[in-house]
């Protein structure tokens, strides 16, 4: 065998090798999306051709399931999540990118601590504090714990992009009499938008999916969308078409948004420990 | 105003805000795990035992040792073959080409995936009568073909971890493939032409290169495996019986089912402890880099 055909040989491998994984990969989302689309009987046959319908998404709207609600509770909390989350971690951010500060790596350290908090043990007494308080199934509630969950992110994420922002134009307008605060307004920002619009995209998935914090402080008003899904649990079992629909509901939204910002996941997800 | 004022002012909201939402909890939950913290009883947290609850956890509570096993195998299993596999689908996709960089862009999709929403499709490929899985796995190893998967107790376990490795496969890939990157291809070509073969040329060259990215996705995986609990919860519930019930699992089924918030206190806070190492291990890598 010559050094060509070899090589060939193995490229052919490798491409066997990426369809399998790929196949692997994309099965059990493609499953729901087909799901989704299948009346009750056909969810039971592992058959691939079948008769498409949309009754699916007609039903998990309609009564007892009412999931419209849920996409309303989903969307408010991860908005206002992130409205919240972004301009406080911009600030804090560009503070520590550009100035020293006494103690600062004792702050970096312990906001980058707290994102390995188990949500479990950040749960327990906010759930006992809400019950005194009466937060318990309220939107406002889960906005808060999102935030312990989502600013860890934020602030890490939004200090790389700054940390790149060179220094010279803010120099330059600082001594042309700006004060800082014009800077950071008319410079940083207008330069910082397309990462805080990333960073803010980021959190938003975070807590779009956030599941525990939901689980535990919400029941009936405020439960969200990853809290819907255990509603399609019929007398005979699951009710996979139901389930499949609302599936696609919770995820197809997050794809786009995370194919918009795909370049930035991996150095948000480490915290800049890997570029 | 100076800007020695303005910088204190500036991390001011962001420091309160991590101290309200996590360092807050973190103290009470301490402060809770020495009481006995009935949910269900009046005059909440009903007076202190000590060190009470943690005794109980460690001497009278065979299902707590349960939990730390099944938390400790799973986050083995787990981060053992999400690396393992990870790395050689990063190896697989790192050349780059039109068919690798479409599959690099498809890796985003289950990541964006909510880990309850992977828990609820798994426990659909693993359905006795329609799992697509399922059928798969009964067409390759007969024995296999009449068993319900999740009612089988290291079966389910073995769902569990495949469901994990699964959803954390490819953000392990894309970081894999970004530090792969920066293994300087004039080494691996020098090596290559010292008539190195492409195993030795991965075990000297390549894997030594790659040590500090893959210290970085070993220990932020153990963290996130350490931590599971959606997943499980929507896959199997912590069953059959107590067969997949993690840490977390524990923690949620004593404080909020039984009500037992002290206890379950206790519990999260032993919790903590292998977390405060592995954060400090990770912060550590991340320092380094930005010096």
């Amino acid at each position: 065998m010559t050094g060509r055909q070899k090589k060939q040989i193995v490229d052919a491998i490798q491409i066997v090798l990426i369809l399998i994984a790929i196949f692997i990969m994309l099965v059990p989302i493609i499953w729901i999306f087909l799901a989704a689309f299948k009346n009750h009987v056909d969810v039971y046959q592992l058959k691939l051709l079948f008769t498409p319908t949309l009754k699916n998404f007609g039903i998990v709207f309609d009564a007892p399931y009412y999931l419209g609600a849920k996409l309303i509770n989903s969307t408010v909390v991860a908005l206002v999540t992130v409205v919240i989350a972004i301009p406080i971690a911009t600030m804090a951010a560009y503070s520590f990118s550009r100035f020293r500060l006494t103690g600062e790596t004792a702050m970096l350290v312990m906001i980058l601590a707290t994102q390995f908090v188990p949500a479990v043990v950040i749960i327990l007494p906010f759930f006992v504090m809400f019950r005194d308080i009466g937060l318990l199934d309220t939107r406002s509630g889960l906005i808060l714990v999102n935030l312990a969950i989502v600013m860890p992110f934020a602030i890490w994420m939004i200090k790389g992009f700054i940390d790149g922002i060179p220094l010279d134009t803010e120099e330059a307008a600082m001594v042309d009499g700006s004060s800082r605060i014009q800077v950071i307004l008319n410079i940083v920002l207008p330069m910082a938008a397309p990462g805080l619009l990333t960073a803010g995209i980021f959190c938003f998935i975070i807590a779009w999916n956030e599941f525990l914090f939901a689980l535990i402080l919400t029941n009936k008003d405020a439960v969200t969308l990853p809290i819907g899904l255990a509603l399609f649990k019929g007398e005979e079992g699951d009710l996979w078409n139901l389930l499949s629909a609302a599936g696609i509901i919770i995820m197809l939204p997050m794809f786009v948004l995370a194919l918009i910002i795909r370049k930035y996941f991996v150095q948000g997800m480490t915290m800049g420990a890997v570029r | 105003m100076r800007d020695n004022t303005l910088k204190y002012l500036l991390v001011l909201p962001a420091v309160l805000v991590v101290f309200a939402t996590a360092i807050w909890p973190l103290v009470e939950s301490l402060r809770l795990s020495f009481t006995v913290g009935r949910l269900n009883k009046p005059d909440f947290p009903q007076g202190y035992l000590g060190f009470e609850n943690y005794t109980w956890a460690f001497w009278e509570e065979p299902a707590f040792w349960n939990s730390v096993w099944v938390t400790g195998i799973y986050t083995v299993l787990t981060v053992a073959l999400t690396t393992v596999l990870a790395l050689g689908l990063a190896m697989l996709l790192a050349p780059g080409g039109r068919l690798r960089s479409g599959v690099q862009t498809l890796l985003i999709l289950p990541f964006a995936m909510s880990p309850a929403l992977i828990g609820v499709s798994f426990r659909f490929m693993f359905n006795p009568e329609f799992g697509l899985f399922d059928a798969f796995f009964g067409a390759v190893f007969p024995p296999l073909a009449d068993i319900s998967w999740l009612a089988h107790p290291q079966l389910a376990f073995a769902v569990c971890v495949m469901a994990d490795v699964w959803g954390w496969i490819p953000f392990l890939t894309l970081v894999l493939i970004g530090g792969l990157a920066s293994v300087p291809q004039e080494t691996i070509e020098a090596a290559q032409v010292d008539g190195a073969s492409g195993w030795r040329v991965f075990r000297d060259v390549t894997l030594p290169q790659l040590a500090p990215v893959l210290a970085v996705v070993i220990i932020l995986k153990s963290i996130f495996s350490l931590k599971t609990f959606d997943q499980i919860f929507m896959l199997t519930n912590g069953g059959p019986g107590t067969a997949t019930q993690t840490l977390s699992h524990y923690i949620y089924f004593n404080g909020m089912k039984y009500g037992q918030i002290g206890y379950s206190a206790s519990v999260a806070w032993l919790m903590v402890i292998p977390m405060i190492f592995l954060t400090y291990a990770y912060a550590k890598f991340v320092f380094r880099k930005a010096s």
